[in-house]
């Protein structure tokens, strides 16, 4: 490689080589090429991709996955009692495949949001890219690693937060937890102190550190996991539902600390939530799960540009009101109150429908954003008729290996499948996070 | 091993959250042991000597062993892995780039060394106002056996129970595995027959399992009661250590990919 072209980007494993690349960059130097905002570094056939201005920021796919899958085994049974006894001479077993051959490719420095109803897979396949379960077929690869081997160098350059789930000793202080970590991690005690005061004051928590986890709010909390999580300052922050449960304020400050985690620390960070505005707020790329399938793998801003129809708009009055009749087409009425009109009205539509509102001087109007689960299913569905078509597929961002099967799982054919493939990879160059 | 030992340090900090419970554990510990002070001050006023022991020396095998068997805490360690891997937040020592086993050993070691103080100084308060003639070891040999036998007791009983726990991947009740061995440590060590009622073939196959090596003899040979089986009874504690690592490795490398994280 001579340096006129970049080749494809570094093998999975180059993070380990990032120490000999920064012993050898002197001698490397004049083999670097300017392109873009990147520099590229060429050497002995492979090439590495650098920030301009930043030291030896390596651009490298941090995740890396294949044909996965992932199937759990579960018994049926009848039921009452006889269904019971039964099931002790005869065991009946079903396979469920919890995530379908689901390919997925992130780069380092990317803010990648999983999203799919309840069931979708998303969890198992953080679950699997974490090394808490073992795929049962396909390629994976995380940092260079096989997950699932649970080796401790690994685990030393990722994070994982379940927000239902926690690392926190409740009945003792964040303190005595981050001190914990700090050993655990085996973080040199200035780094730890510098790491944990950036984070302190980042997310306000002065006054909680030397009480009790257990008297903390939920969106408290969810700061103290973050804190506890980010102490070793991982290369890799996986995120599960970190704002389940919490109220709207919280939810925008934790949105605020990821955003500028990722853009700060350049923290790749993999975040799954059931909530629109997490994924709207936070993502530049969106991969949708459903049924264990990835549906779509691309923009966010094409996810709802082309899946987002609606919208949810929330009328509350003072005083009882009867029926409204409408003006304003394609709005549809899903909760009628005397006190409060629930309407889903099309995107286009949503001012003119907030417009006649006022007219009747309401309390109150929220308007929010359609459900996530419409949003899947409209993709789903259009999955499912250019499938029948055979006009090609619904999405503009098809899924190598997807194809839809009687029981609606979904998986693509190649030719497409390449075509928009190399569409996302250049989507994906031009950058990860907002 | 700094990292084993913050472990070990969290626990002991989480032992000492609640002051109640420190408070009745040392209530708990000096009444137990006043207890036993009338109940053999009654018998031993008959006769000076039970079987092989003196009063003296009966309270000071009785203050031992009940402190090594407090100290023998690790039932706890099966429970917790068994209800973690049923509801999916074991993974939570999964993630994190420390041997399981070991963080379960420190979490053992801190509980462990807890109690060790506290009911040190209880019973040293209790043998100060009682004026017991504490009836120990003179044998420098044999009291070293005793204390490494105890440590190695109890690191058979984390590695025991943490087995135990471990077969969740497999089955999905333990609680039968937890039964047999709660009855064969109580048969071993004499709790629910005497030994000497059973016949003396019974007993020496009895004496090769690990339970007898656990809290009765290291008691024993710390009075000064007993000194011939303090090596053989290291060398079968060793042993029994090794195979069940063994075992251990063994569970975790074919059931480990079982785990499926429910509920997570």
């Amino acid at each position: 490689m001579s340096g006129e072209e970049p080749s494809t980007f570094s093998p999975y494993n180059s993070l380990k080589m990032h120490a000999a690349v920064q012993q050898k960059a002197e001698l490397w130097k004049r083999k670097r090429i300017r392109r873009g905002d990147h520099d590229i570094l060429c050497f002995q056939g492979q090439s590495w991709s650098f920030l301009r201005g930043k030291e030896f920021y390596m651009k490298n796919k941090v995740i890396e996955t294949q044909g996965l899958v992932k199937t759990y085994r579960r018994y049926r049974k009848r039921e009452g009692i006889r269904g019971s006894l039964a099931s002790l001479w005869k065991r009946e077993y079903e396979e469920k495949t919890a995530v379908n051959r689901v390919n997925l490719s992130v780069e380092e420095g990317e803010f990648v949001g999983l999203i799919g109803p309840n069931g979708a897979g998303k969890t198992t396949l953080i679950k699997m890219l974490t090394g808490i379960i073992a795929p049962t077929e396909g390629s994976i690869d995380v940092l260079g690693y096989y997950p699932n081997d649970l080796r401790n160098e690994f685990k030393k350059q990722y994070a994982v937060v379940m927000g239902q789930k926690s690392q926190l000793f409740f009945e003792l202080t964040v303190n005595d937890t981050l001190r914990l970590f700090k050993e655990i991690y085996e973080i040199p005690e200035k780094e730890y102190r510098e790491t944990k005061d950036y984070f302190v004051r980042l997310f306000g928590v002065e006054e909680l550190m030397d009480v009790q986890v257990r008297t903390l709010s939920l969106g408290e909390r969810m700061k103290m996991e973050l804190i506890v999580a980010l102490l070793h300052q991982p290369k890799i922050l996986f995120l599960d539902e970190p704002t389940i449960g919490l109220d709207a304020v919280a939810s925008r400050q934790i949105r605020k600390f990821l955003r500028e985690i990722n853009e700060e620390k350049g923290t790749t960070i993999l975040l799954t939530s059931h909530y629109m505005e997490d994924i709207k707020a936070l993502c530049r790329r969106t991969v949708v799960i459903n049924r264990g399938v990835s549906l779509y793998d691309g923009p966010t801003d094409e996810l709802f540009d082309r899946y987002q129809k609606n919208r949810k708009v929330i009328a509350t009055f003072e005083h009882p009101m009867g029926q409204i009749a409408l003006k304003t087409n394609e709005v549809r009425q899903i909760e009628d109150e005397p006190y409060k009109k629930v309407y889903e009205a099309a995107i286009p539509r949503t001012r003119e429908l907030f417009a006649e509102l006022m007219e009747y001087e309401p309390k109150d109007i929220v308007v929010e954003e359609e459900d996530l689960g419409a949003v899947v299913e409209r993709i789903y569905q259009s999955e499912i008729a250019a499938q029948e078509t055979g006009t090609g597929r619904g999405s503009g961002r098809a899924v190598e290996g997807a194809e839809v099967s009687e029981t609606g799982a979904t998986a693509a054919e190649g030719k497409e499948a390449t075509e928009t493939d190399s569409a996302e990879q250049k989507s994906n160059k031009k950058g990860g996070c907002r | 091993m700094r990292k084993y030992w913050e472990i070990a340090k969290t626990y002991m900090k989480a032992q000492m959250v609640w002051r109640a419970d420190v408070i009745f554990n040392m209530i708990f510990t000096i009444s137990k042991i006043l207890f036993a002070y009338l109940l053999w001050g009654i018998i031993f006023r008959q006769k000076s000597t039970v079987g092989l022991f003196t009063f003296h020396g009966m309270l000071s095998y009785y203050i031992v062993s009940s402190f090594l068997s407090q100290l023998e805490m690790a039932d706890g360690i099966s429970g917790e892995i068994h209800a973690r891997i049923r509801n999916g937040s074991f993974s939570k020592y999964m993630v994190i780039p420390v041997g399981i086993e070991k963080y379960f050993m420190a979490m053992e070691l801190g509980v462990v060394l807890f109690y060790l103080a506290f009911d040190f100084l209880a019973a040293a308060v209790w043998v100060v106002i009682f004026r017991v003639r504490f009836v120990f070891t003179t044998d420098c040999r044999i009291l070293l056996c005793a204390v490494v036998m105890a440590v190695l007791g109890m690191v058979f009983m984390v590695q025991l129970n943490y087995l135990l726990g471990l077969l969740t991947l497999k089955y999905q009740g333990i609680g039968t595995f937890l039964m047999i061995k709660n009855n064969l440590a109580a048969l071993v060590t004499g709790t629910i027959v005497p030994l000497a009622l059973f016949p003396e073939i019974i007993v020496n196959a009895m004496r090769l399992l690990p339970f007898y090596y656990v809290t009765y003899l290291p008691s024993m040979l710390l009075t000064g009661m007993l000194r011939e089986e303090a090596l053989r009874g290291l060398l079968i504690l060793c042993f029994w250590c090794g195979a069940i690592q063994v075992s251990i490795n063994v569970i975790w490398k074919k059931y480990s990919r079982k785990y499926d994280g429910v509920g997570i």
